[in-house]
């Protein structure tokens, strides 16, 4: 009985564990790693071969590398480095570059292609037999037999796992964490906002790899053995399961999933009588884990225990579900929130800088797409302080231009200066920490992030927005962080979101989730703020109210280049209107100036 | 034709010459949100009419929700005065619409030959040939590249293939979508003023969306201006020329558009 | 292994190598049928379909109950075909379609498909027991051909992909459906655009898919002699790296990317070391997701 308590402490324990650190990599930051298991294994043969002695030692049956016969906790320590460690190479595999589901493969085929290398090679870790008489940890001190022992080893797994858990909350409950959810929910745009995706995917495939490895060396020493056919590709789908049936980005929906399916499985099948042939109800099992994968990703694709919305608001906000004004008619919003007017602030390193000078160009730019040049030797400056227009028909590449400026895409040809430097091959994440930040023209909002969430992404230079800032904890951050909040606070006041402030910004309307966008690129501290359409679905008066603010925003020194297709709006607001048609500028100047050129007009109604 | 038997009503109804469209007061848009509101336009049997108007102003929503790709949220649709609101874009295609769209308007893998050969999907197999011959007679540069890959024409060349390949079911209403985006000026020209102009000798009716909105006056029987999801003006081509709200619908300058 | 030529062989080298390109021949015949089903099913519906093994496995249980009933293999192997049709139209219809219209990301739809895999394969091993089985079948003489030596049941093998490849080489190229198949698969908009109702075009191509992939699994037993609920777990990935070689939804660069692979994995088994002749699929799939996911046929984005 003790024995069987044990191995249900020594199992959870290690399960839990490893659901953790998928939970982190897979639900909290959307790297999605069909090979964890590999992780696991290498943390055990590590474990395996750093414990166990010199491979000619009890009679060479077995032939291994390492044998080093060193003492506990090292195997453990060494666990969790060499997964880590293993992690460095697959980082270049979960890029954005290829399509989801064909990285997945591209891992689910390297973890099955690393089982067969190490079943089939004897001589590294003992081939298809597998490393056997893997010493307990401290075995030569206490009777690694003893109830005692066995007992002891389960609640150590536990507290090991206890740990995990509040380590990765810590973790994900910080500014760094957000960041994480953030890239889950939308890279490009996070790249957008200065968070440098490789090194967030690369830190969480590390973590995510020296906590599987980990598993994998507690679990070796409390079982002693450890083959191939313990880490068969089919193990991945299990702790895939387990993290999904528990609730994606949510942590003690992992251990909760780590209880049900890998453990509860394991368990359930000794009270189950041994009916049928052999193997009927291993297979059951088995059966009973895709149909679960399958059920819930069909009728709870949130899991038992959904992610947890964070809420950040200070200022009481109505309980209870607020009736979104005009969902699905973001057009017809009946409550246009009326904008008070914008306070004047100084927080622009720019505004002492002299207005009118040239802070932004472009020089003969260009963009190729299959042979097609959409972008076809732009050239413009644009002026600091000046809320600058850039129109043209359909196809005429004002869309181009903007992510070529901002660094979404790379230029085929020409260069780009910013506030006197060549920023031509600048990533996007760079040049938004330089204060050249932008916005989409499709919704962009983090959909799983609050309102308010959204808008402290955007705060540069957060002391908690990193892996060792996160750890350092709250007490590290924490001031720093309420001022951002009270910041956030602030500008939904200013653009009357106060009351969404703790909603999930997936869930508001077409024109709400554009001022959220706009929100968060201001929060982002620009200097030059590029717009692509920020008006689209907008009600005409609040679309009015926001070009007011902008213009109160370039008052304080911002420089804004916006993209716009209602025309009045450029009237109104800005000043110059560059136009651009077939790739190229055929125009700058007032709009009233533009109108009376004979060949914009062409462009509009000729083209 | 098999099209007409299945149609019934609306076939009894249909000339020789092209099929009459009307649109009653139609709202469309994605998801539940409308793009395009409460417009009502007509193209009378064998009558070239064209849609004009500024980015965003709901032009291809309109095509779209027409020929039954985006949600029709209110309003109808009427062929030759039959409802066919809310059916499904194939079911539309069966009655006799051939549908250009802006992008992805041919299939690429597919050789020239091919793309014909699918347009006259709903044909019976040995009428296929002759039908085939019958558009290659009407766009004869078509006839050296049968047996080219659709991908590898160029920008004018595909849009003619396009309209082969509505030609080949004798479509009794023909619907392009701005046949000339992404066209070199010249070309645009060429598809505007023989490409299309070819179309409508063929008897079909023609419904065009265009963003070069002089050019494709010049060949339209009428012309409805869309801003702002709406219909601003409606007229003949001379009638919108000598209109300094014409200009305007594009150009602003008069009141504020939309707000 | 098994004799590798005639006298006129000059060096026993040459010989290994002759005979492990026979070998080659028939592991391609049996990866080609698959496949191309594979990579139809992709072409169709952008599904990555890796329950596919699982359908094969299921399939060629179901032509081993027939075979045991006394009914040869090679009728049997209509068994098999029915089999695979039924259960992937299953797939299609009941779980991928409908997970794609909630607009399921293709991640989750993976997950899906190892879902669906873990119940079609076990469900199969549930059935059938955990023991390995073998098809009664007489693998006839020896043969020459060309000067490979192959027993007529292989040759007979080599037969039936060939008629197949040529089955299906006629089906997309000359047909009326195959046509819409092609067009459905290269723009399914304008393909309703011309009429054609794209659900039954669809669902067409996974009924004839799935007998491919059953035909598959029946051929797949044969050759590997005994197999058992697990045995296409590795099978899968010289589908995947023959797939991905001529570029997903492209048949005959599944066709193209069936030889290279069957040939490679076969020849590099006799020069290296037998254990790791799957190895070189795995490398030759890898660096293709890595450099060109689109396939040295494909140009599809």
């Amino acid at each position: 009985m003790i024995y069987y308590l044990t191995t249900i402490l020594v199992y959870g324990g290690v399960d839990a564990i490893a659901c953790l650190g998928l939970s982190q990599q897979f639900g909290v930051a959307g790297v999605t790693n069909f090979g964890f298991i590999i992780f696991q294994a290498a943390g055990a043969y590590t474990a395996g071969v750093l414990s166990l002695p010199n491979q000619s030692a009890n009679g060479g049956f077995q032939s291994y590398v390492g044998g080093l016969g060193l003492p506990w906790p090292i195997p453990w320590i060494g666990a969790a480095i060499v997964g880590g460690l293993l992690a460095l190479p697959f980082a270049s595999l979960v890029g954005k570059r290829l399509r989801g589901d064909f990285a997945a493969i591209g891992l689910l085929v390297t973890a099955v292609m690393f089982n067969l290398l190490v079943t089939n090679y004897r001589p590294f870790l003992n081939g298809a037999a597998g490393l056997s008489l893997v010493p307990s940890p401290l075995g030569g001190v206490v009777d690694p037999l003893s109830g005692g022992y066995q007992f002891g080893y389960g609640i150590v797994a536990i507290v090991l796992a206890a740990l995990v858990y509040l380590f990765l909350r810590r973790v994900t409950n910080s500014p760094y964490g957000r960041t994480l959810r953030a890239m889950r929910d939308n890279d490009v745009v996070a790249d957008s906002l200065g968070k440098n995706l490789r090194s967030l995917r690369t830190s969480m495939l590390v973590l995510g790899g020296a906590i599987a490895g980990l598993s994998g060396g507690v679990l070796v020493g409390f079982i002693n053995l450890w083959d191939p056919q313990a880490w068969g590709y089919a193990e991945t789908i299990v702790l895939f399961a387990a993290v999904i049936i528990g609730g994606l980005g949510n942590h003690s929906g992992a251990v909760l999933g780590a209880i049900l399916v890998p453990l509860g499985f394991e368990e359930a099948s000794r009270y189950i009588p041994s009916i049928g042939p052999a193997g009927l109800i291993p297979a059951l099992q088995w059966v009973a884990i895709g149909l679960l994968i399958v059920l819930f990703l069909w009728f709870r694709p949130q899991g038992i225990l959904p992610e947890r919305r964070r809420k950040l608001a200070t200022a009481g906000v109505p309980a209870g579900p607020v009736v979104l004004p005009g969902a699905g008619a973001a057009d017809e919003l009946p409550d246009v929130p009326t904008l008070p007017p914008p306070p004047v602030v100084a927080r622009h390193p720019g505004a002492s800088a002299a207005r009118g000078e040239i802070v932004l160009e472009a020089h003969d730019l260009a963009r190729i797409f299959e042979g097609v040049r959409a972008v076809d030797g732009v050239t413009i400056a644009i002026q600091r302080g000046r809320l600058t227009g850039l129109i043209g028909p359909n196809g005429a590449g004002k869309s181009t231009t903007l992510a070529m400026l901002a660094g979404t895409l790379l230029p085929s040809e020409g260069r780009i200066l910013y506030a006197g430097e060549d920023i031509t091959g600048l990533p996007a994440y760079l040049r938004a920490r330089k204060g050249l930040v932008r916005t989409f023209q499709l919704a962009s909002e983090f959909k799983k992030l609050t309102v308010i969430e959204n808008l402290v992404s955007a705060v540069p230079g957060q002391q908690g927005d990193s892996f060792r800032g996160a750890v350092l904890g709250k007490r590290y951050w924490g001031a720093q962080e309420r001022q951002n909040v009270e910041r956030a606070e602030h500008m939904l006041e200013r653009f009357g979101l106060s009351a969404h402030a703790d909603r999930y910004a997936g869930d508001l309307s077409g024109g709400q989730r554009r001022l959220v966008e706009l929100m968060r690129s201001l929060m982002a501290e620009p200097q030059v703020l590029l717009l692509d359409e920020p008006m689209a679905g907008v009600h005409p008066r609040l679309a009015r109210q926001i070009g007011h603010q902008l213009l109160a925003l370039c008052a304080e020194g911002m420089t804004i280049v916006m993209v716009e297709h209602e025309l009045s709006i450029m009237d109104e607001f800005c000043d110059p209107v560059i136009v651009m048609a077939e790739g190229r500028v055929l125009a700058e100047g007032t709009m009233a100036e533009l109108r009376g050129r004979s060949e914009v007009v062409e462009a509009y109604l000729v083209g | 034709m098999r099209t007409a038997q299945e149609i019934g009503g609306a076939a009894a109804a249909r000339t020789a010459r092209g099929a009459s469209l009307r649109t009653e007061s139609l709202t469309a848009g994605y998801g539940g949100s409308p793009i395009v509101h409460e417009i009502s336009i007509s193209v009378a049997p064998g009558e070239v009419v064209s849609v004009v108007g500024p980015n965003g102003s709901g032009k291809s929503t309109l095509l779209k929700g027409i020929v039954g790709i985006v949600e029709v949220l209110s309003g109808s649709v009427h062929l030759d005065g039959a409802d066919v609101t809310h059916r499904a874009t194939e079911e539309i295609a069966r009655l006799g619409v051939g549908y250009v769209p802006q992008v992805d308007d041919v299939f690429a893998p597919l050789t020239v030959a091919e793309n014909l050969e699918m347009g006259g999907y709903l044909l019976k197999p040995k009428d296929v040939p002759a039908r085939v011959e019958h558009v290659l007679d009407v766009f004869p540069q078509l006839r050296r590249m049968v047996s080219r890959r659709a991908g590898k024409l160029s920008g004018g060349e595909r849009k003619m293939l396009a309209m082969g390949r509505v030609l080949m079911l004798e479509p009794a209403l023909v619907v392009l979508d701005e046949p000339t985006a992404n066209l070199a000026p010249q070309i645009a020209h060429t598809v505007l003023d023989e490409h299309v102009r070819r179309l409508a000798l063929t008897g079909a009716t023609v419904l065009i969306v265009e963003q070069r909105a002089r050019a494709v006056l010049a060949i339209s029987d009428r012309t409805y201006v869309l801003a702002g999801g709406r219909v601003r003006m409606e007229g003949t081509p001379a009638e919108l020329s000598a209109s300094s709200e014409f200009v305007e619908s594009f150009l602003g300058g008069g009141q504020p558009a939309g707000g | 292994m098994r004799p590798g030529g005639t006298g006129r062989k000059a060096t026993s080298s040459l010989s290994i190598f002759e005979s492990s390109v026979a070998f080659g021949l028939i592991t391609s015949a049996v990866l080609a049928i698959a496949s191309v089903g594979f990579t139809l099913q992709f072409a169709v519906t952008n599904v990555l379909n890796l329950a596919y093994g699982a359908v094969m496995i299921a399939a060629a249980f179901a032509a081993y109950a027939v075979n045991q009933a006394g009914v040869t293999i090679w009728v049997a192997a209509l068994a098999a075909a029915a089999v695979g049709s039924v259960l992937s139209l299953f797939l299609n219809r009941v779980i991928y379609t409908p997970f794609q219209r909630r607009k399921t990301s293709p991640i989750a739809l993976v997950i899906v498909a190892l879902g669906m895999t873990l119940i079609l394969e076990f469900g199969t091993q549930a059935i059938a027991g955990p023991t390995n089985v073998s098809y009664t079948m007489a693998q006839g003489p020896m043969l020459q051909v060309g000067g490979f030596a192959l027993s007529a049941a292989e040759i007979a093998m080599i037969g039936l992909s060939l008629v197949i490849m040529a089955f299906v080489h006629v089906l997309i190229r000359y047909t009326r459906l195959g046509k819409a198949m092609r067009a459905t698969a290269a723009n399914r908009d304008l393909a309703r655009n011309c009429g054609i109702r794209t659900d039954r075009v669809v669902t067409v191509t996974w009924i004839i898919t799935g007998a491919l992939c059953g035909i598959a699994g029946a051929v797949f037993g044969m050759n590997a002699g005994t197999f058992g609920a697990t045995s296409t777990d590795v099978f899968l990935v010289l589908i995947l790296a023959a797939v991905f070689l001529g570029g997903p939804g492209e048949p005959y660069g599944a066709m193209l990317g069936a030889l290279v692979i069957g040939v490679a994995t076969e020849v590099s088994a006799a020069f290296i070391v037998p254990d790791y002749k799957d190895v070189i699929a795995f490398v030759i799939l890898l660096t293709m997701l890595a450099v060109r996911p689109t396939g040295l046929l494909g140009a599809r984005t």
